[in-house]
């Protein structure tokens, strides 16, 4: 860009060099020397003169606009259009530059200040939020002590006595249900520490084999309950360094999902696991009912539940798979699914085999 | 385990223990006293830190169960009086939380002298099998 200032220099000088080249011309020829003279002398006058008042002029333009340049310099850097150097000029191109930079400023400095409120605002809520689900698990955890205890004496039958069947099995569906109450305040303390950054990951060698063996023999009566057949589909025997009870936690979370969603005595679920050089990728794989495309994009998300229909008849809270995914990820893997729907679902999680420095904010 | 601790200590029967539980909840102790009387136990309680911690300082109890959470003089403020006096060490401690605590922490409180931990909600049979463990150890 060429400053204005440069251009009416180069125009008032070509100009008086013209009328400057006329005299001269006129002299030299010597038509009329008189007249050639007076030219000459009334070039160098003009020329003078356009010097003088572009001078003038130029400064009178580019004062004010490198004054307004200054500003927004300084108001790029503070964001604060108040307290500004004053610009006077009678130039009313610049009078309205500077009039609408002024009120852009304002609108931008009144914006800023209303974002910082409800930046300041949503951070309030975050810190209530996880206030507020702190003190929930903990007030829900105290009543569960005795409950659970109480319960837990009753099916041993010493505090009451001998029960009879019908006696033993209310209470055994008393405790089922206090100890569903108490997984759910587990996965919501879960979820918090999660979305803080605070869940804790203890890492150790795993033997991949046993531990398949283990959720196998774990969850084999579960599954059974519903006919179902749990099997480990996997010669995988080498070692991982990892966090064994959290991993466990994601297969109890995607196997009980598998149980809720296959057909009684018609399910299968295969567990296993492969590896290459620096990974180890786990499967849960169903023949349940299948999620539809949509949900597949949603299910990993907090609270979320396959449509209310469904969720009647199903357990769960829609924190299961937010779990796996914020555990997985917390190890430096990745979380995944694929399904067709009426013909099953399988989750891929997958691991690195060596110790990652687990992200663990305080 | 039971025969193993008359072996080591002939003092502590495991059969018959004398438990302090100090939790601000008397619904917890209540449950907690009603479980272990049934195993027989003996009990007695303190539902605050301070009457808990004149309690431990008589040294009657083979083990001391102790809330982390109650208002004001709590588990911590507890185990520090203890520490200060040199005590901690000398007393058979569980402590047991439903508070937001992190294993670190728990362990860290075991390194400076607490014999075990165990969180709420509780399994009696695990606290009382930490109770004999921690009696006997």
């Amino acid at each position: 860009m060429i400053p204005i200032k440069h251009i009416l220099f180069l125009v008032s000088g070509v100009s008086s060099f013209i009328i400057f080249y006329m005299g001269l011309v006129n002299y030299l020829t010597a038509v009329e020397q008189s007249t050639g003279m007076i030219l000459l002398v009334f070039a160098t006058v003009v020329a003078a003169g356009t010097l003088l008042s572009t001078v003038y002029i130029s400064k009178s333009i580019t004062k004010p606009i490198e004054k307004l340049a200054q500003n927004m310099t300084e108001f790029s850097k503070t964001n604060k259009i108040t307290n500004r150097k004053p610009i006077n000029t009678n130039i009313k191109e610049i009078h309205e530059l500077n009039d609408n930079f002024q009120s852009m400023g304002q609108k931008v400095e009144k914006t800023i200040a209303v974002q910082k409120e409800y930046v300041e605002k949503l951070k309030e809520i975050d810190r209530k939020k996880v206030e507020f689900s702190s003190m929930v698990s903990h007030e829900l955890k105290t009543p569960l002590v005795p409950i659970l205890g109480y319960v837990q004496m009753l099916q041993k039958q010493e505090l009451m006595g001998e029960l009879n069947k019908k006696q033993l099995d209310a209470v055994d569906e008393i405790y089922a249900s206090a100890l569903k109450l108490q997984r759910l305040v587990g996965d919501i303390l879960t979820t918090q520490k999660l979305d803080l950054g605070k869940l804790e990951f203890n890492q150790e060698n795993i033997d991949i084999a046993e531990l398949l063996n283990s959720i196998i023999k774990d969850f084999s009566p579960i599954a059974s309950q519903k006919n179902i057949h749990l099997i480990k589909d996997s010669t995988e025997n080498g070692v991982i360094f990892s966090d064994k009870d959290r991993i466990n936690q994601v297969f109890s979370n995607l196997i009980k999902n598998a149980i809720d969603f296959v057909e009684f005595g018609k399910g299968q679920i295969t567990i296993g696991a492969k590896t290459d050089k620096k990974f180890v990728e786990f499967f849960v794989k169903d023949n349940g009912v299948g999620i539809s495309e949509t949900n597949q994009k949603e299910i990993f998300k907090t609270f979320y539940q396959i449509d209310t229909s469904t969720s009647r008849k199903r357990n769960g809270s829609g924190l299961g798979l937010a779990i796996c995914k914020g555990i997985i990820e917390g190890l430096g893997g990745k979380i995944w699914v694929e399904s067709k729907e009426n013909v099953g679902t399988t989750f891929y999680f997958e691991i690195p085999k060596q110790p990652i420095k687990v992200n663990i904010k305080k | 385990m039971s025969k193993n601790s008359t072996m080591r200590d002939s003092k502590i029967n495991s059969n018959h223990l004398n438990i302090l539980i100090i939790d601000d909840n008397e619904q917890i102790t209540k449950m907690i006293t009603t479980f272990l009387e049934l195993k027989n136990h003996n009990c007695r309680v303190a539902n605050d830190g301070k009457q808990g911690l004149a309690l431990i300082q008589e040294n009657k109890h083979d083990v001391v169960l102790l809330d982390l959470a109650m208002p004001e003089f709590d588990g911590y403020a507890v185990i520090k009086a203890l520490e200060n006096n040199d005590m901690l060490k000398n007393n058979k401690i569980i402590v047991f939380t439903a508070s937001t605590i992190t294993q670190d922490e728990l362990e860290e409180l075991v390194s400076r002298g607490v014999t075990s931990y165990i969180l709420k909600p509780i399994d009696i049979d695990l606290l009382l099998s930490k109770i004999i463990e921690s009696a006997t150890s």
